[in-house]
């Protein structure tokens, strides 16, 4: 609290020039001391020509108190006279030092401006969770005193809603601390979302003991409308007395921490289903990322077994239309190409599986669901081939004429492989013979395996192909030639 | 003994700034105010303080004028100006360099780069 300079007080210009008016109208000297009768200044008791006195001399020790509440400050020595310029000088430096304290608590109140404008300036620049609560805690610890910091977070299990340490400071503050929502003093904070002052921890008995030494501590609900995203604790190794200053202040951080964090996990989860999207669109279309993404639940990528439809498509002798071409040359049909397939392939719904070489390989029916997937199937490879015969490059036209298998069935279909390299693939006898009929295809042919067939029938026209002998299958498949 | 005047129009910056360099105070530095940018002028004449905390929107003589004033003057040549003021815009602070102020400053101030400000003007250290 600040403290009157009382030399500094009587010093004063107009106070000084309203000292001598006085002393000229009572005309008795008097001369000004400090707490120990330390003269600071006198009046009246040397000739001047401005002061008038019937005396220059002070002939008595009577000495009367200024006070600042009820405290002896200075003394004012002089006759009789005296006493009021004591009241007076008291008055004042009682004004003076409810003025100070004022500006005190003003001047407080302007570093709280002044840092919450500082803290939104910098919350802006960050975008991760565990930065965001680094700042909140740094920035707290300037205003509040404490020995510990943390930032805990309410994780939302299924089965255990627990309090988790996502940034912390100080010796008492256990980084792995885990909490079960209603323990100890955070738990409940974190129920009831009322923040509290514990200035004598040791005797609430919901304190739970541990390794950490607490005397005194604030705790604060990081409350976002009527959620509760976590709490905010601030403590001290030795007994402290924190204030309802103090803990609307921590309220405050508290606040400020629940939307910037809420703020920075959508911007995490955004950028994380952006990074998905980046992948997937490289194997389906973007409309059909966005249904994966509404409804990741119903599409794992985990292996399972599914009935899809899959196809194979190669461009005929590709190796001697290669040695045509300077190899440069080639990557450019070849990206323009692929580019006209796998819009085909995705307008039908279809997945990209991959491309080997100049074979693509196409599922329609996983990740995702497509009713029908036999004749998608079927209608992607006729527009695939209608698509080669129309193209531009009449280079193409002539170079890339290209097979097509389908075969459709129960397969293992999901990422496969191990942890540090996975493909989303599909196994089963169903992929082998796809891959079989396109190699048995001749330029601009779709065959298609006698279960998309009989699946078909009735939408396109057929002619027989054949039958072909598959390892493992006893009997001969009939193989079928579409017409388009 | 050192010298700082604070002029702004509004008591409540004067008395928050006053506040801020209250330690100041304890190691012999003056602290004086002024409440207009004429009434500055003349106890900057008068006084010749080290340090100015100038506002810029104030009756009479706005801070851009008095800065100008000072900065002209081969008499208080050493005489520092730290232009405050709630404007933060690049055009202000154009203005501010063009009246020759030493520094400035945005309002809400940081009483702490305040304190430090004056510490590293006056070589005190508090």
């Amino acid at each position: 609290m600040s403290q009157i300079n009382l030399e500094k007080l009587v010093s004063k210009k107009d106070l000084f020039s309203l000292l001598k008016g006085l002393i000229n109208v009572l005309g008795s000297p008097i001369e000004i001391q400090g707490k120990e009768g330390k003269t600071i200044t006198s009046f009246g008791d040397q000739p001047d020509a401005n002061v008038q006195t019937h005396s220059n001399v002070i002939s008595t020790n009577n000495t009367y108190p200024i006070k600042l509440n009820d405290i002896a400050i200075g003394w004012v020595k002089g006759d009789q006279p005296a006493h009021v310029f004591s009241e007076l000088l008291s008055y004042l430096a009682n004004k003076e030092f409810e003025k100070k304290s004022l500006a005190s608590d003003m001047l407080d109140k302007y570093r709280e401006i002044n840092l919450l404008y500082d803290i939104a300036d910098k919350i802006a620049a960050c975008t991760e969770v565990k930065d965001v609560a680094q700042l909140i805690i740094d920035e707290a610890r300037q205003l509040i005193n404490a020995t510990s910091a943390s930032l805990m977070l309410l994780n939302n299990n299924n089965t255990l809603n627990t309090l988790e340490i996502l940034s912390a400071y100080g010796e008492e503050c256990i980084p792995k601390t885990i909490l079960q929502l209603g323990e100890g003093i955070a738990g409940n904070v974190a129920v009831t979302g009322v923040a509290e002052i514990v200035n004598d921890v040791a005797s609430d008995p919901r304190f739970v003991k541990g390794h950490n030494a607490v005397s005194s501590l604030l705790c604060a609900p990081l409350r976002l409308k009527d959620r509760i995203l976590g709490v905010m604790n601030l403590s001290s190794r030795s007994p402290y007395p924190y204030s309802a200053r103090d803990l609307k202040l921590l309220s405050i951080f508290a606040s400020q921490a629940a939307s910037s964090i809420e703020n920075a996990i959508l911007y995490e989860n955004r950028m994380k289903t952006e990074n998905i999207k980046a992948h997937l669109q490289r194997y389906v279309s973007p409309q059909i990322v966005s249904s994966i993404l509404e409804d990741f639940g119903g599409n794992s990528l985990n292996p399972s077994k599914k009935k899809i439809s899959i196809l194979f498509s190669d461009i005929r002798n590709f190796s001697a239309v290669c040695e045509k071409l300077a190899p440069e040359k080639i990557v450019t049909y070849l990206n323009e190409y692929f580019s006209h397939m796998v819009e085909i392939i995705f307008e039908h719904q279809g997945t990209v599986n991959k491309f080997v070489g100049d074979m693509i390989v196409a599922f329609f029916g996983a990740p995702f669901h497509c009713d029908n997937n036999e004749t998608q199937a079927i209608k992607s490879a006729i527009k695939m081939q209608q698509c080669i015969k129309k193209t531009g490059s009449s280079w193409i036209r002539d170079n890339f004429t290209t097979g097509i298998g389908i075969t459709a069935g129960e397969v293992v279909v999901g990422n496969i492989g191990s942890p540090r390299h996975m493909d989303y693939t599909a196994i089963g006898d169903e992929v082998n013979i796809a891959d079989r009929l396109q190699s048995l295809a001749k330029g601009g042919q779709i065959l298609v395996e006698h279960n998309v067939y009989h699946a078909t029938k009735n939408i396109f026209e057929f002619e027989k192909f054949g039958k072909i002998t598959v390892k493992g299958k006893e009997k001969p498949i009939d193989i079928f030639n579409v017409i388009y | 003994m050192p010298k700082v005047l604070i002029v702004d129009d509004e008591p409540h910056i004067r008395l928050l700034l006053e506040q801020t360099l209250e330690e100041f105070e304890e190691k012999g530095v003056e602290i004086i105010t002024a409440g207009n940018g004429k009434q500055a002028l003349e106890l900057i004449k008068k006084e010749t303080p080290d340090i100015v905390y100038l506002d810029v929107m104030m009756p009479e003589m706005n801070g851009y004028d008095v800065c100008n004033a000072v900065k002209n003057d081969p008499a208080l040549k050493g005489v520092y100006i730290i232009l405050l003021t709630a404007k933060g815009q690049e055009y202000d602070k154009k203005m501010g360099d063009d009246s020759g102020a030493d520094i400035y400053m945005t309002k809400p101030f940081n009483p702490d780069v305040i304190i430090a400000k004056t510490a590293s003007i006056l070589n005190i250290t508090l």
